[in-house]
């Protein structure tokens, strides 16, 4: 599956994640109507913004969510002993309408990835993704399987990668702590446009799989179509 | 200790700058009440923020033997900044097809609702908003209407999770507020007035001196049995383990505040905690004596008795497993009902016939 | 303690002193036997495609074989092929493969799950990544894949790069008319529990219809897992490749358990003898994962019914570190282990011995008193007991009939623990129990698994012993076993092991090459999640939650 689908108005040019991310133009990341009054940026607003991401970087409420394998681990990350909470960041929420950040924790197969996409779209902004474990990255050790995506990146922007099979709770402390820092640096920035939501099935260029799926979905249906042969 | 009057703090703002209640002007009254209603809600939005993103992560760690927030602040005690800037500023989701005006009041009606309770709690050192006649009727009628919020929360989210949550938590409400009020009545028919300020007076004295110890005639330990039953009630009708049904997380996400995110979602969290903490003070003032206590102040007591309750509630979280639904309504219907019912009958009895 | 009748006064059709009399259940099934193979672990009857029914009651009803393991279905190059794993119960050592060969252009079998009820999910499976159909099969649909996938990936045309469409479809408003069906049932309501959602221990989805709050139908969705593992080990060498993987399927971490299930059918597959100080390395190692295993399961179930980070949750997260670190020092790695070899194992316990030996008695030592704490926090509390007790029953009958294993088996009564009854590693010279319960519910279950905690506990403390005091000039830890490992072509082999959550098989065909042919996983979640209807249906949610948290799952080994 290549990035094109993600992004159904340029699904000529691949974007990186990033760009995608921050979309054209200015980086007007807390879309402030003050901004705009002010023209550029006055250092009332950028020192806002500094605090903000500060704030951000500092607190953060995470999703309930468990994969595969690395949600053992994460499990074992919240818990005692590692207890991510002394970094302000160990209160997992059920509903991601709650949320600030996701752990993606395993592997991603074809049948979930439409599913997580639409959980990482009911995420309010500013939302981030530590995507952890080497599944999130390429598959890991699953990547040659016929059902299984290289990588959580395929589908939403990750902001940090936490490798190792599973990582271990420091490594996951440790990638928490990194993406808190990136934060209040104003590194890793929210999302503006939302390139990543499902496409319906209506909007699918026509071919024979299309034709040939046409009597089982419907044109409103959200979809996702893999091209296995552009995967990494 | 200061001597409990019957003077609201209005009428001490207006003594304090030089006016009198009967004279001064209504429009300088008025002022002066929306003064003084301002000063308690800040004092117990301020115990709120304590409780919400910092106090609770801190007790339930204490429980389970973590640390829990130590980065921002000393011991981590930052956290309720950051965490409350960083919920407002975020994105504010609301449902394609949300039922538009019941979900945006609903969580401004849960907080409200608890906020208004307080408006009649004597919180000793002569603060209290108003006095009524009728202060616990007013306090109970306020607190019940939270159910409404929940219901519509869970009605207008357009969410199955919420709907389902909304209907646990109208049917719990309802099933264990009548224990409640009857529980209270039993108080009532002890102090002989439902004025929140005479129920406290009632409630000085000594009960029993053992030795150097002298119990307090707090209703708690003139009754005990009427304490534990409004404990248990009062634990349902804040909806804390044992019976967070409403929102269980395992169960139905996160029930009626499923689809809530930013400010909504930042209302409902304080107004679940404003309402634990309104359980608490009607504890208090019903079966604790009120702001009563040796030395300190009466609102440094007032608040050491809210905390206790808030702890206790904390404690039943973290040790004690969720009731079933069914469970919880026959628990609240055949067993609550009935012995809270028996505890009224019997106190008026002896009521009646000792006195 | 069992409810089983365990007097059997006449021996079943097909059976002598010495074991299965393969001759008289050919006769039993009156030439309906085409031919005959020989597997590793039992023989194999070929029969007809459209006389499943029929051989699989006979020999149901008459011969004894209430336990269908599996089904393996593969694909040669002249026919397909279904492959029944028949066992019995009351001694799995019993066994009798029902082999059903399909032609290639229209791979048509008749059925089995009016038989057994487990056949309905595994034929699912194998019609979903083989391309077998089932005829008479209740509800043949695609059980691991997403719907709208196109071929079957196991079969040999199967194109690994073609395009895929995967839709995501939405449900109704909650508040309007009901869903599903129409007449009486008109006012329930439809709810997707999952793949994201807090009960449901990773990714299941679970299609549900409420009535109120009580559960009328209920449909597990599973797949959204489904990482192609059969597929993996398939591609990997026999000696080292496919070690890593069985680390993957039970992650909570039944790791060494899984790692000895491909050990043992490998071992035996290739003729490997296996020195005996390695079987003692391997039975300790394996019984700390199970520990580990059972408290993380402990520790979920208190999620379910208590609500996050709450103390049992807690209490489980700290027994399962000390279990990490013990495994750590001894395999390096904290979850995905890797130390099983065929012929062994990978290290020998980490010097200074003594001291690592020491760590784990003081450990299993203390397994009594951290039991009495949740015996205490959990099992005595009135409130857990109210939501436990005869909830989520499951009858012996019903649990033989899905296949269910394990703790869930167990707490229904069914006496059956591999370790116990087909012996392998070291087990048969240790002392200690099999625990059952006969309470068939939710508490039943957690009490097993509480109580096999214990046990655990006695093995590795009597291995600790024996390692202490094992002669230093005898501490093979691996036999010889040549640099590539090719089986002889065409033998096949069915081995199971009593993993975490109970008999995790290992089937493998062998062709020559040094990767297998087929290589099938009979995972004991899949088995063990197809009796959720049965035990929630008519019950509340919670109760549906309690029941998917005492099943114990993990999705990673039902999707595989």
């Amino acid at each position: 599956m290549s990035s094109d689908h993600t992004s159904p108005a340029d699904s000529t040019e691949t974007k990186s994640t990033r760009e995608a991310r921050m979309g054209e133009g200015v980086d007007d990341r807390f879309n402030s109507r003050l901004r705009e009054a002010f023209g550029s940026s006055p250092f009332i607003l950028t020192k806002f913004d500094q605090f903000m991401n500060w704030v951000r970087g500092s607190s953060m409420f995470m999703l309930q969510f468990g994969i595969a394998c690395c949600s053992i681990e994460m499990m074992h990350t919240y818990a005692v002993k590692h207890d991510l909470d002394r970094f302000h960041a160990g209160v997992p929420r059920a509903s991601p309408r709650q949320a600030d950040v996701m752990i993606v924790p395993g592997t991603i197969v074809s049948k979930f990835a439409p599913r997580m996409k639409r959980v990482y779209d009911q995420v309010p902004e500013p939302k981030f993704v530590i995507g952890m474990g080497s599944c999130t990255i390429s598959g890991g050790p699953f990547q040659e399987g016929y059902n299984v995506l290289k990588g959580a990146e395929e589908v939403i922007p990750v902001d940090i990668h936490v490798p190792g099979c599973p990582p271990r709770p420091e490594a996951l402390v440790y990638g928490v702590a990194k993406l808190q820092e990136r934060i209040a640096n104003g590194e890793s920035s929210p999302v503006v446009v939302k390139p990543y939501e499902l496409e319906e099935f209506g909007d699918l260029e026509d071919d024979e799989l299309v034709e040939h799926l046409a009597d089982q979905i419907d044109a409103e249906d959200l979809v996702m179509r893999y091209n296995w042969v552009d995967s990494p | 200790m200061i001597p409990l009057q019957a003077v609201t703090l209005t009428d001490r703002i207006l003594n304090l700058i030089g006016l009198d209640a009967s004279t001064a002007g209504p429009l300088v009254v008025f002022g002066v009440s929306i003064l003084a209603a301002g000063l308690v809600g800040t004092f117990v939005l301020l115990n709120t923020a304590v409780a919400g993103p910092y106090a609770k992560r801190k007790i339930t760690a204490a429980f389970t033997d973590r640390i829990s927030v130590n980065r921002i602040g000393p011991a981590g005690i930052g956290t309720i900044v950051v965490d409350s800037v960083r919920l407002l500023s975020k994105e504010l989701i609301i449902p394609e097809d949300a039922d538009r005006p019941a979900y945006d009041l609903a969580p401004i009606l849960l907080a409200g609702s608890a906020l208004l309770g307080f408006a009649v709690i004597p919180m000793g050192s002569g603060i209290q908003v108003a006095d009524p006649e009728i202060g616990l009727a007013y306090v109970f009628a306020v607190a019940s209407i939270a159910s409404l919020g929940l219901l519509m929360a869970g009605y207008a989210s357009n969410n199955k999770y919420s709907f389902l949550g909304g209907l646990r938590a109208v049917a719990q409400n309802i099933a264990y507020e009548i224990p409640l009020v009857l529980t209270g009545a039993s108080v009532v028919i002890f102090a002989g007035t439902l004025r929140l300020s005479e129920i406290v007076a009632a409630q000085e004295g000594t009960l029993l001196a053992l030795g150097p110890v002298a119990i307090p005639n707090w209703f708690a330990f003139v009754n005990p049995f009427a304490f534990a039953l409004f404990m248990a009630a009062n634990l349902a009708e804040v909806g804390r383990n044992p019976f967070d049904i409403p929102e269980a997380p395992t169960e139905i996400v996160a029930g009626y505040q499923t689809e809530y995110s930013s400010v909504y979602f930042v209302l409902f969290y304080l107004g679940e905690f404003i309402h634990i903490f309104l359980g608490g003070a009607i504890i208090t003032t019903l079966f604790l004596g009120g702001p009563a206590g040796p030395v300190l102040p009466g609102i440094v007591w007032f608040t050491i008795k809210i905390w206790s309750v808030f702890l206790f509630t904390q404690w039943a979280r973290s040790a004690v497993p969720r009731f079933r639904i069914d469970q919880l309504i026959a628990l609240g219907w055949k067993v609550l009902l009935v012995l809270s019912l028996a505890n009224l009958l019997l106190t008026a009895v002896i009521v009646g016939v000792i006195a | 303690m069992s409810l089983q009748d365990r007097t059997p006064v006449e021996p079943d059709v097909g059976v002598d002193e010495d074991g299965l009399d393969y001759d008289e259940l050919e006769a039993l099934l009156d030439g309906r036997v085409l031919d005959r193979e020989d597997h590793v672990n039992a023989e194999g009857f070929v029969i007809r495609p459209d006389e499943v029914q029929q051989v699989l009651s006979t020999l149901k009803e008459e011969a004894g074989f209430d336990h269908c393991s599996a089904v393996t279905a593969q694909e040669y190059d002249d026919r397909f092929e279904s492959i029944y794993h028949l066992k019995k119960f009351e001694d799995p050592t019993q066994e009798l493969s029902v082999i059903v060969p399909t032609s290639k252009d229209n791979p048509v079998s008749e059925s089995a799950a009016p038989v057994y009820d487990t056949a309905d999910w595994h034929e699912r499976e194998a019609y979903d990544l083989v391309g077998i159909n089932y005829e008479g099969h209740p509800d043949l649909r695609r059980i691991l894949l997403p719907e709208t996938w196109q071929g079957h990936p196991l079969s040999e045309r199967y194109n690994q790069t073609q395009p895929q469409v995967v839709p995501l479809r939405e449900h109704a408003n909650p508040l309007e008319e009901d869903h599903r069906g129409d007449g009486e049932d008109a006012d329930t309501m439809f709810v997707n529990i999952g793949p994201h959602h807090p009960a449901t221990h990773g990714v299941l989805h679970v299609k549900t219809v409420l009535d109120g709050e009580q559960i009328v139908d209920l449909d597990p969705d599973i797949g959204y897992l489904h990482r192609c593992e059969e597929q993996m080990c398939e591609q990997g060498t026999y000696r080292h490749q496919i070690m890593p993987y069985p680390d993957r399927w039970d992650y909570t971490p039944g790791g060494l358990l899984n790692e000895w299930a491909y050990a043992r059918a490998a071992e035996d597959l290739a003729d490997i003898d296996v020195p005996e100080y390695a079987q003692v390395l391997r039975t300790m190692s394996a019984e700390l994962t199970r520990i580990a295993a059972h408290m993380l399961a402990v520790g979920t179930f208190g999620l379910d019914l208590y609500g996050d980070f709450t103390v049992i949750f807690m209490y489980a997260i700290r027994d399962r570190e000390v279990v990490q670190n013990l495994l750590e020092d001894l395999t390096g790695q904290r979850l995905m282990f890797n130390y099983f070899r065929l012929g062994g194992v990978a290290w020998d316990l980490p010097e200074p011995r003594e001291e690592y030996l020491d760590k784990v008695r003081e450990f299993t030592a203390d397994i009594p008193d951290r039991l009495e704490e949740y015996h205490n926090l959990i099992s005595g509390n009135e409130i857990f007991q109210m939501r436990c007790v005869d909830t989520g029953i499951l009858p012996p009958e019903t649990a033989k009939s899905y296949g269910a294993t394990g703790p869930v088996a167990r707490g229904s009564g069914i006496d059956y623990d591999l370790r116990r009854d087909d012996p392998y590693g070291y087990y048969d010279e240790l002392d200690w129990d099999v625990i059952t319960e006969d309470g068939c519910d939710n508490y039943a279950r957690l009490l097993v698994r509480l109580k096999e905690v214990e046990e655990s506990a006695k093995i590795i403390r009597q291995c600790a012993d024996l390692l202490s005091e094992w002669p230093e000039d005898d501490r093979t830890i691996q036999s010889n076993v040549p640099r590539t490992l090719r089986p002889d072509p065409d033998k096949e082999i069915y081995r199971a092991v009593e993993g975490a959550k109970g008999e995790l098989g290992i089937y493998i065909r062998s062709d020559g090459t040094d990767k297998p042919a087929r290589f099938k996983i009979r995972s004991p979640c899949f088995s063990n999640l197809q009796t959720l209807p049965v035990m929630s249906e008519g019950e509340y949610i919670p109760d549906m939650v309690a029941s998917l948290g005492s099943l114990d799952i993990v999705l990673g080994e039902v999707d595989r």
